[in-house]
């Protein structure tokens, strides 16, 4: 679970890095992975690499067309406008998908057998392993592509310095196109992930969306690092929750979490770049 | 001129400002100026809207109209709670409905199980409401932006979940029956008119005490907080401590809306008090306007009629309501009659203008 | 006893120091001018005495009382007005709502009392208009008081922040480059508007790079330079100081 939270909040601080707007509706790129390949290995047949690699891509177009038909007009608008305008995308995603899917929670197959395998005695199913393992390599993708790509460094450039990155010649509207895809591709991916180990219905987007954002202040808001530590925290303190509280709280957790970290110390885990300790 | 065009308006006349006229010069009638502070002295327009509100059920009998006003009342009651902290304290309040749920559930709980009246239930909720706000406002609110936003959304996420959880107290995703009618000594509110009357009673005693506020001392200092709270404090004004005040009072206004709307629906169950709710809520305010009090309650009526329409088409409405949201953000992203007054000025700043050319050439 | 004291305050910024062990005094009824190249923690200054920031050591007495942890609008109810080098007036009201805002804390009155607009808060609200236009008038202001403060011109938004500040009845105000973006009329008026205050009992401490503007109007004058006071006393005396020329001349290095 952790790593499914690393990489929803991945998802969210692509996007800020490339433009300070915040995606609410990152949950619902997860849950539309998860659904549109439901669909296409069983309502179109296809083979599941190919379905997922399609839902991807699908997944993608979504977050292309969603920059270009609601953010970029709205790029000079305010804080609440944006987060509101993502609400609704929000809403729109989750609803439009509950008509076209239907609305029973859906799970995919897993990857391989569902023998469970030992690793020094811990046994593990082997779509857990599957989910750290392609974490990991998305992970490692991701951070190429920030640290050392040029299209990494226009990016963040176009976020913390949009006149320099403008003299530069650098498109800040491109920029911010691209990181929609990105994160719109790394939600899907966290959603094919997920479906073999939990149901994806197509309301289950928001919550996963809020928790991934939480997980990416935990860490360090503006952060690839701070992101997946985030990830990982909130995956594990709420598993070890699960030992203390009835398991309906359990959604609770990640909020309880969030209220004390935004008043004890808003900067996250590895402190975040983009927030000062005196303004909070 | 003492009428220029404000910012933001297009420097160059349009022909397609000529289409704007007749939808303008409606609502400059109901749209308050939104350029003039500082004339928020009750006006024979307020009379006027009353007459309005007050006439419509009797000349309207359609039972359903009264019920859709009625709730279109409530949301006006949360919207300008909302529209004091958000449009004129510029916070923003994504955990608004949590406040409504908890005056709902107090009414709920006193009522069914304890057999208080509403009336009593009602203070009751107001206080609950206020309390929780007074609790949580107090490390929340020194957060700004979109951490404001996520905090607030999280305590509303919290809220839901201790709802459907806590089985024995509320009922848990069943939620609680059999809330009985509104009712002052014994005189009940058991039909939709005696409703409406009741609802749009308690929208116009809220609006003039927000109006008083927003006209007075409160009100500058709110809007101060807004645009700057180094300049607040410099002069004196207590910022946390404001925001704190409006965020509770905001919070009461949702308790006793919510108190209101469990009596009126005779139910209270965790579906009602989740995003389902703070979405609109906050659109009513930004649609409405930020900074106004006739915007929220506009707004309210506007989208409630809205959400009752499309709740026809059934499985079709999310979709097409949240696609129309999107719509109204774009093309309204500062309020529908604000957007529209900036026409109007900047056209009679034109046509002034004009004018006065066209004299001096003569 | 001076109605300002600081001693020893200093202040860090990322391992820049913009104070270095500053102690200086204000006398109560004075005009104290403060001066220095770019950078040299004239503003930084000014934020630590409104409570803007908080210093890293370092005490300020105002009145004899300590305060240095105090919260910002805790030192303006003392009676400490400022105004901001970026001007800070609230372009989302009005001119007169400006000022009247600055009367805030000599407005009483709870939240219900004004919700309920009960009579003695109509007979209070219509006097602050009242003095809030007299304020304009004197800065020249009133024809324009139903603007709103953003369309107001950049000198005029200091003139107004000036008038905000003068509405708290402050008895120490301080002035962060007033004159700055302001034309010759405007600054003239300025000054006249300054040296009315000393008659008034405002004591009066200003931040300026407006050199004939500060040694006319000023007693005192105090020089800093890169974090450090170089340099106090009178006008004509800090004039012919060479530590203070030398200060100038080499300002290039001031900004580090
Ligand atoms: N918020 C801040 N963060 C980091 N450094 C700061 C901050 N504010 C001021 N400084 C630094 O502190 C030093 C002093 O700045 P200050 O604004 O006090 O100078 P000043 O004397 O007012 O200059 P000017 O005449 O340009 O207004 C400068 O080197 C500045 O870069
Ligand atoms: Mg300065």
């Amino acid at each position: 679970m952790g790593a499914i939270y690393a990489l929803v909040a991945l998802g969210f601080v692509t996007i800020s890095r490339a433009s300070q707007i915040i995606n609410f509706a990152q949950g619902e790129f997860v849950m539309l992975g998860g659904v549109a390949t439901f669909f296409l290995l069983n309502g179109v047949r296809l083979p599941y690499p190919l379905a997922a690699l399609i839902a991807v891509m699908i997944v993608v177009l979504v977050g292309f067309a969603m920059y270009l038909s609601v953010l970029y007009p709205l790029r000079k608008a305010s804080i609440l406008i944006l987060i509101m305008a993502t609400l609704g995308i929000s809403i729109f995603l989750s609803s439009t998908s509950g008509l076209i899917f239907g609305t029973l929670p859906k799970a995919l197959p897993p990857f391989t057998d569902e023998q469970p395998l030992m690793f020094w005695g811990i046994s593990m199913l082997p779509q857990s392993v599957w989910v750290l393992v392609s974490t990991l390599v998305l992970l490692t993708f991701l951070y190429l592509l920030s640290h050392r790509t040029l299209l990494g460094k226009a990016m963040e450039a176009s976020s913390t310095d949009p006149l320099g990155a403008d003299l530069l010649g650098i498109s800040r509207s491109l920029m911010v196109f691209l990181a929609f895809g990105v994160s719109a591709g790394v939600g899907a991916f966290a959603g094919i992930l997920i479906t073999p180990i939990f149901f994806t219905s197509y309301n289950s987007g928001t919550l996963l969306g809020l928790k991934g954002f939480i997980a990416a202040v935990l860490g360090g808001w503006g952060k690839n690092s701070g992101a997946i530590l985030g990830g990982f925290v909130l995956g594990i303190v709420e598993s070890l929750s699960l030992a203390f509280i009835p398991s309906g709280y359990k959604d609770a957790v990640a909020f309880v979490i969030l209220l004390l970290i935004l008043y004890f110390r808003p900067k996250g885990i590895l402190g975040s770049p983009f927030i000062d300790s005196r303004r909070w | 001129m003492s009428s220029q065009p404000a910012k933001g308006a297009q420097k160059e006349f349009r022909k397609r400002d000529l289409f704007y006229l007749v939808p303008l010069w409606v609502l400059s009638l109901i749209a308050p100026d939104p350029y003039l502070y500082h004339k928020k002295e009750f006006k024979r327009k307020d009379l006027y809207y009353l007459g309005a509100i007050g006439l419509a059920p009797l000349t309207w009998s359609d039972p359903h109209f009264h019920h859709v006003m009625v709730l279109a009342g409530i949301y006006a009651i949360l919207a300008l709670g909302l529209s004091l902290f958000m449009g004129y304290a510029g916070q923003i309040s994504l955990g608004h409905a949590a406040f409504f749920g908890i005056g709902a559930y107090t009414t709920a709980i006193l009522t069914t199980r304890h057999g208080f009246s509403p009336f009593v239930a009602l203070w009751a909720s107001v206080l609950s409401a206020s309390a929780v706000a007074y609790l949580i406002g107090r490390p929340i609110l020194k957060l700004k932006g979109y951490f404001l936003a996520l905090a607030t959304l999280g305590f509303g996420e919290i809220f839901l979940v201790m709802v459907r959880e806590s089985t024995d107290l509320t009922g848990g995703v069943i939620g609680i029956f059999g809330i009985p009618w509104f009712s002052v000594a014994g005189f009940s509110f058991d039909t939709y008119l005696k409703q409406y009357y009741l609802i749009w009673g308690v929208v116009a005693g809220l609006f003039i005490f927000s109006k008083n506020l927003v006209r007075s001392k409160l009100g500058r200092a709110l809007l101060a907080v807004a645009a700057s709270e180094d300049a607040a404090s410099s002069v004196g004004i207590n910022v946390p401590r404001i925001k704190l005040e409006i965020f509770v009072l905001g919070a009461a206004f949702a308790g006793l809306a919510g108190s209101l709307f469990a009596c009126i629906m005779s139910t209270a169950n965790p579906e009602t008090f989740g995003l389902g709710v703070t979405v609109p809520i906050v659109m009513m305010v930004i649609l409405g306007g930020m900074g106004t009090i006739y915007g929220p309650v506009a707004g309210a009526i506007l989208l409630t009629w809205l959400m009752d329409i499309l709740s026809r088409y059934q499985e079709y409405s999310l979709p097409i309501y949240s696609i129309i949201l999107i719509l109204l953000l774009i093309f309204f992203p500062d309020g529908i009659g604000t957007r529209l007054n900036v026409r109007i000025l900047y056209l009679i700043g034109y046509w002034a203008k004009k004018r006065k050319r066209d004299e001096g050439k003569l | 006893m001076s109605l300002l004291s600081i001693e020893q305050l200093t202040k860090e910024y990322d391992g820049i120091r913009a104070l270095d062990r500053v102690s200086l005094k204000v006398e109560g009824g004075s005009i104290k001018g403060l001066i220095g190249p770019n950078g040299a923690g004239k503003s930084t200054l000014f934020h630590l005495i409104s409570g803007v920031e908080k210093p890293d050591s370092g005490k300020i007495l105002f009145k004899k009382r300590d305060i240095t942890n105090m919260e910002s609008h805790e030192r303006s109810a003392l009676g400490i007005g400022r105004t901001f080098q970026t001007v800070q007036v609230w372009g989302n009201m009005t001119v007169v709502e400006n000022v009247m805002a600055g009367m805030h804390r000599r407005l009483k009155g709870s939240l219900f009392s004004y919700g309920l607009w009960l009579p003695w808060i109509r007979t209070s609200e219509k006097e602050a208009l009242k003095e809030a236009k007299e304020i304009l008038n004197s800065l020249g202001l009133l024809g324009k008081w139903e603007s709103t403060a953003s369309q107001l011109p950049y000198g005029k938004q200091k003139l107004l922040e000036l008038g905000r500040a003068l509405a708290m009845k402050p008895q120490l105000l301080l002035l962060d480059e007033p004159a700055s973006g302001l034309t010759l009329s405007e600054i003239e008026q300025l000054s006249e508007r300054i040296s009315e205050m000393r008659q008034k009992g405002v004591t009066v401490f200003i931040v300026e790079h407006h050199m004939g503007m500060v040694m006319e109007v000023a007693d005192e004058i105090a020089v800093l330079h890169n974090g450090e006071l170089i340099a106090e006393g009178k006008p004509e005396n800090v004039r012919r100081n060479s530590v203070v020329m030398e200060a100038y001349l080499t300002r290039g290095s001031a900004g580090k």
